[in-house]
């Protein structure tokens, strides 16, 4: 393990170790004082609900599946941690055991355990890209939970933060191995049935890549690094016998799935002073190294009417720790630290980097698309741009969406339009032909947009209730502030006239018909050609800067009729590139916002060799033939290389005041032939 | 006796508000614009057809010709353009093959064009009236092929300094590490580009006032909450962190005493580091618009109306025209900014006034959305020798504001409920844009309305230095009538004056 990672796993919580619980959502909204929400976190987060009846969150906590833990988790590991599980992970929400279970008692109950194997066949991988797996980690939104690595530095700012709220990873090069650790980052519901750990839409290669960055690898072959995990002992029945006995006592499958036990009956809580938080640790009962004020929010919590917190949204969303990366009406949303680890598409504005506000989320999103979102359906991701995935809550997305559904309930969200609206003023409106240009900033399906490329908004009826959308286009930045979506109703009045009588209600259900309808694209997309927007030299010389390959960011293209052409690099001050045949397509350089190095349009390129010394571009002239003659300076000396072509042949004319020769280079696979002058020597560049 | 004076108003404003609304103060001529935001890109273009006059520069040569630069690279004169009918403008192609060139500045005879990776010198030797040698005036900043990497002016200032401002880049490519992204500077004398000032983010429009000072907008983004509108200094340093790299350039002109940190108020940022300069101005985000362009000091002996002396403000978004009234308190620029003009069909990105004093708005639509929804467009803005009714200053005084009208207004008008104040401010943070943060009401009271009826004080209580001060007049009318043009003003309070 390189030192930074250790470092990394003591300090990057920023918390002093302490065996305490680490609930992220209480210590996010509830540590500052004691109240009955931070209780309520507490008492499903560590599972006490599990035990004593009634999660006010919507999905219960449970512990991980201990199947296949002889295949997976490496035994010493299991062992120190069921003595003390915060010496495992630190801020565990595992109870410490410790005092009810005797050396003996803790081998028999790993003998049980070892005995829930089914022999699983881990896939193996050839190749790991490590650093692939950090970027990935630091990303797709690992960071929103998890601290990021130590060295990694974070993109916009450069400070040195700490993340005090960060879930804190165990030392997995201790715990697990590779094979086991990407199957499960594959499918981590598999393992973690109750979403704290949300399944990541990964390819099979990036939770190898994944796998092999937590695990720091420094080898792309798994097998230069990857140690095996040491075998569990073989046990007698009788050990497994005596170890199930054990884990019933102790009502493990409370919290984790057992294949063989069941849960007890629930056990109510009689007083809030006794049973677990009293300190009493007669033999069955979990210990929970609860901080003062964690206690004291239990107890409140114990105490208060647990059925009005039912309603209260704010638990589950802060429980599940959605609010790593949403906000909802001003709560969560990514924390000072974490931020600016949410990256996408910067030209966006914040709503190009970070998810969307679960504001009014069930008043927005229609329940199937809902339902699909949760369930981890990535065809119903709508913003590529967004780096950080949004993670999918397989076997809870029916619960969830229902629950959201019911919170935002409102009638009549899909009454809207009242009557059916015109289908062609909807494509004019949604258009650039007198119409309020959504296609300026929005895709349409696979059409680009004309300048920014914010979402696809082609098909946003299968996501949106209509009154929604309506209320939407009224007012965008009463939604989502500081969104870079403009309102094109200002005031709720049209600002285009000849449409609909400048109807603003008619214009809005036009273009929501338009996109219901799917048929058909807005007006305005350009339908050019390709080579529509081609420099074609025909009569005289044409000259066009631009960023080109091969040549660089202050490249001087000319194209001679006859089909040669040159690129001249004015920052080395010497010519780049020459080809033949058709010369350049400007459409790129003239119009696009986000423009690309360029390629010559011609097939055949000779790249010139390069002279390592201090020339300075000066400019051009342009000859009455329309010639470029390009004005140079070397060692303080200012001369000139004028190009023409004549016969099929590049013609370069080097001319200087005294002196010697300016430096030159020449194309590789031409044939060059020199002819020199009085202060001047003229270059032909041929092909056969 | 307070009840019949107020009843007396009453009656004067129901006699006086049927007074007919005059032809308003400016009126504005599309002179051309394009058919559709996308009629640039035309199938039936070809090289060397039709102008795409996507204005991303105007100059004005003589009395009657006006050169515009266009995004897709050309320099266009438009000669007999101040003529009534656009159909008698006569085009020609001055330059061509430049790489998004976004300034055009007359020097001497010849034009200066800013390139992505030059200032171009454009000279016309056999005075054919197309440029024959194409001059590299200046370089020397980082051009990384990053699409984001802009390269704004030149602008001249009153002592003769041309500038010239350098975007940052974003995204692919983007390299703010080396070369100058996110600085200021002048050409120097043997054309090398001289760094001056740092901490911009998108400082697409210069202009100077009247005393030869320059002034730049910026725009909201990262490090950036809100538009805003800067005095153009050595030696300053303008908030965005992503500048700071160029600090350790060995010709870099002066460090960072102390770099500010994040995620404090705006005011107390710019009270941790000597060099942070805050904005004159800061222009709300939505309230007034979302992307400040080009800046144009009025400077026409009234032939534009009451406003000389006041900078007007392009605006993109919107594709309108905002007004920026500064005073100096403390020998530092403050002051307050209006809305002025809406309703062109594009964006409004560059703005010249002709010889005759009228104004001349270039638009384009490029690469974003506006509520103008043509591509490009010119239009041409005269007074009509009618003023509005507006505010036309804003000043700070140590406990309140004066107001200062273009006619003057009724007493009557300036009840307790027609003036509304509140003040904000930003989180400075590396995040794209931000809120408006410790809003707070304020009480006003009206003070004492000058004789001639064109001043009059308000009182603020609690008034916040670094603050912006919102005022909104609602129901305040002139003795005849009037209605205010706009009723908003936002007042920078950078310093409060000391009594």
């Amino acid at each position: 393990m390189r030192w930074w990672l250790g470092l990394f796993f003591l300090m990057g919580s920023g918390l002093p170790l302490t065996a305490a619980p680490h609930v992220v959502g209480y210590e996010r909204f509830c540590a500052d004082a004691v109240s009955v929400r931070g209780g309520a976190i507490l008492y499903s987060e560590l599972g006490c609900a599990n035990c004593h009846g009634e999660s006010p969150v919507m999905i219960a906590r449970s512990g991980p599946n201990l199947m296949d833990l002889s295949q997976r988790v490496e035994r010493d590991w299991v062992d120190a941690f069921l003595k003390d599980p915060a010496s495992g992970r630190e801020g565990s929400a595992m109870p410490s055991m410790a005092h009810a279970l005797s050396d003996e008692d803790r081998e028999k109950l790993l003998a049980y355990l070892s005995s829930l194997d089914t022999n699983p066949k881990y896939p193996t991988a050839r190749h790991a890209n490590a650093e692939g797996g950090s970027a990935l980690f630091h990303e797709k939104g690992c960071v929103a939970c998890h601290a990021p690595t130590a060295d990694f530095k974070a993109p916009h700012e450069a400070q040195d933060s700490d993340f005090p709220l960060a879930v804190s990873l165990p030392d997995l090069a201790a715990k697990t191995h590779f094979k086991a650790l990407a199957a499960f980052l594959t499918s981590p519901s598999d393992f973690r049935s109750d979403g704290r750990m949300p399944h990541l839409p990964l390819e099979s290669q990036e939770a190898v890549d994944l796998a092999a960055h937590l695990l720091d690898f420094q080898s792309s072959n798994p097998r230069d690094d990857a140690k095996p995990l040491a075998k569990w002992p073989k046990v007698a029945t009788g050990q497994i016998e005596a170890g199930r006995a054990i884990a019933k006592n102790l009502n493990c499958a409370a919290c984790h799935v057992l294949p063989d036990l069941e849960s007890k009956a629930v056990i109510e809580i009689k007083n809030t002073k006794g049973g677990c938080l009293s300190g009493d640790l007669s033999i069955s009962r979990p210990s929970y190294q609860l901080r003062e004020d964690q206690l004291k929010s239990l107890r409140v919590f114990l105490g208060a009417d647990s059925k009005v917190l039912n309603e209260d949204p704010h638990l589950t969303l802060a429980a599940m720790n959605c609010y790593a990366c949403h906000e909802r009406d001003g709560v969560g949303g990514p924390m000072v630290e974490t931020n600016p680890f949410f990256v996408g598409d910067e030209s966006l504005g914040d709503s190009g980097r970070l998810p969307p506000p679960l504001t009014g989320i069930g008043r927005k999103l229609k329940s199937e698309w809902m339902k699909g979102v949760l369930s981890g359906d990535t065809g119903k991701h709508v913003r590529p741009y967004l780096k950080t995935m949004m993670p999918g809550y397989p076997g809870h997305a029916e619960v969830l969406t229902t629950w959201l559904v019911k919170l935002d309930k409102e009638d009549g969200l899909d009454d809207w339009p009242a009557e059916v609206g015109d289908l062609e003023a909807g494509r004019k409106l949604l258009g650039t032909h007198g119409g309020v240009n959504c296609i300026i900033c929005h895709n349409w399906g696979e059409k680009e947009s004309l300048g920014i490329s914010a979402l696809d908004i082609s098909s946003l009826n299968e996501r949106l209730h209509p009154e929604w959308f309506r209320q939407y286009m009224l007012n965008p930045a009463s939604y989502r502030p500081g969104t870079l979506m403009p309102a094109l109703w200002p005031g709720g009045r049209s600002t285009i006239p000849d449409v609909l009588d400048g109807d603003a209600e008619k214009q809005m259900a036009a273009i929501w018909q338009f996109i219901a309808d799917g048929e058909g694209v807005p007006d305005g997309f350009p339908d050019f050609r390709p080579g529509q927007f081609e420099l074609i030299p025909d009569k005289r010389p044409m000259i066009q800067r631009t960023f080109l390959e091969g040549s660089g960011t202050k490249s001087i293209l000319v194209g001679f009729p006859g089909g040669i052409n040159l690129a001249f690099d004015g920052l080395s001050g010497q010519p780049a590139l020459v080809w033949l045949g058709r010369f350049f397509d400007a459409y790129d350089t003239w119009f696009v916002r986000k423009i690309e190095f360029q390629k010559p349009a011609g097939e055949e390129a000779f790249a010139f060799g390069k002279i390592e010394t201090d020339i300075r571009f000066r400019g051009y002239r342009v000859d009455e033939g329309g010639n470029p003659v390009f004005l140079l300076e070397h060692g303080g000396k200012n001369y000139e290389e004028c190009y023409t072509v004549v016969g099929g042949m590049l013609h370069r004319k080097v001319t200087w005041e005294s002196g010697d020769e300016p430096p030159s280079a020449h194309p590789e696979n031409v044939s060059t032939e020199r002819v020199s002058a009085n202060n001047a020597v003229k270059f032909l560049y041929s092909w056969k | 006796m307070e009840m019949r004076r107020k009843a007396l108003a009453v009656i004067l404003l129901a006699v006086i508000s049927v007074v007919a609304a005059e032809e308003p103060a400016y009126q504005v001529k599309n002179l051309l614009s394009a058919e559709s935001p996308t009629h640039s890109r035309s199938t039936e273009w070809k090289p060397g057809e039709g102008i795409a006059m996507e204005v991303s520069g105007m100059e004005w040569l003589g009395a009657d010709t006006l050169a515009v630069s266009i995004r897709k690279g050309e320099v266009w004169l438009i000669k007999n353009a101040l003529a009534v009918d656009p159909s008698e403008f006569e085009y020609q192609l001055f330059a061509s093959g430049l790489h998004e060139p976004l300034g055009v500045t007359l020097e001497g005879k010849d034009l200066l064009v800013s390139q992505r990776a030059e200032i171009t010198r454009l000279q016309d030797s056999n005075e054919d009236g197309v440029a024959d040698a194409y001059l590299t005036e200046c370089d020397g900043w980082n051009v990384s092929g990053n699409y984001h990497a802009y390269t704004y002016g030149p602008e001249r200032d009153g002592e003769g300094n041309l500038w010239v401002t350098l975007n940052l880049g974003m995204g692919d490519l983007a390299n703010n590490e080396i070369g100058w992204r996110g600085w200021g500077g002048i050409i120097g004398s043997r054309g090398e580009f001289i760094p001056k000032a740092l901490g911009m983010r998108s400082p697409c429009g210069l202009g100077a006032n009247l005393e030869g000072d320059m002034f730049f907008s910026d725009q909201q983004g990262t490090w950036i909450p809100a538009t805003p509108i800067y005095h153009l200094r050595p030696g300053a340093f303008y908030g965005n962190q992503e500048s700071l790299a160029s600090l350790e350039n060995p010709a870099a002109p002066f460090q960072l005493s102390e770099i500010p940190k994040p995620n404090q108020t705006y005011p107390e940022a710019v009270n941790s580091s000597k060099e942070f300069m805050p904005p004159a101005v800061w222009l709300p985000y939505n309230k007034m618009g979302r992307s400040a362009t080009d800046i144009e000091v009025i400077d026409e002996d009234g032939r534009f109306g009451p406003f000389d002396g006041q900078l007007l403000v392009g605006e993109f978004t919107n594709a309108a025209i905002s007004r920026v009234f500064l005073e100096k308190i403390e020998g530092e620029y403050q002051g307050a900014c209006f809305p002025f003009l809406d309703g062109f069909p594009a964006a409004v990105v560059r703005l010249a006034f002709a010889p005759d004093g009228s104004l001349y708005a270039g638009m384009t639509n490029r690469g974003w959305s506006s509520l103008g929804n043509r591509s490009y467009g010119l239009s041409r803005i005269h007074y009509s020798g009618m003023s509005p009714f507006a505010m036309k200053e804003m000043k700070a005084l140590p406990d309140g504001f004066e107001l200062v009208f273009t006619k003057p207004v009724s007493l009557g008008s300036l009840s307790k409920g027609s003036a509304t104040m509140i003040s904000y401010t930003y989180e400075y943070s590396s995040s794209y844009g931000g809120d408006e943060i410790e809003t707070q009401k304020l009480s006003l009271r009206w003070g004492d309305l000058s004789i001639d009826g064109m001043r009059v004080k308000l009182e603020v209580d609690g008034m916040r230095g670094g603050y912006v001060h919102e005022l909104r007049l609602d129901g305040v009318h002139s003795v005849s009538g009037e209605i205010l043009d706009y009723p908003d003003a936002y007042y920078t309070l950078n310093r409060i004056p000391k009594p």
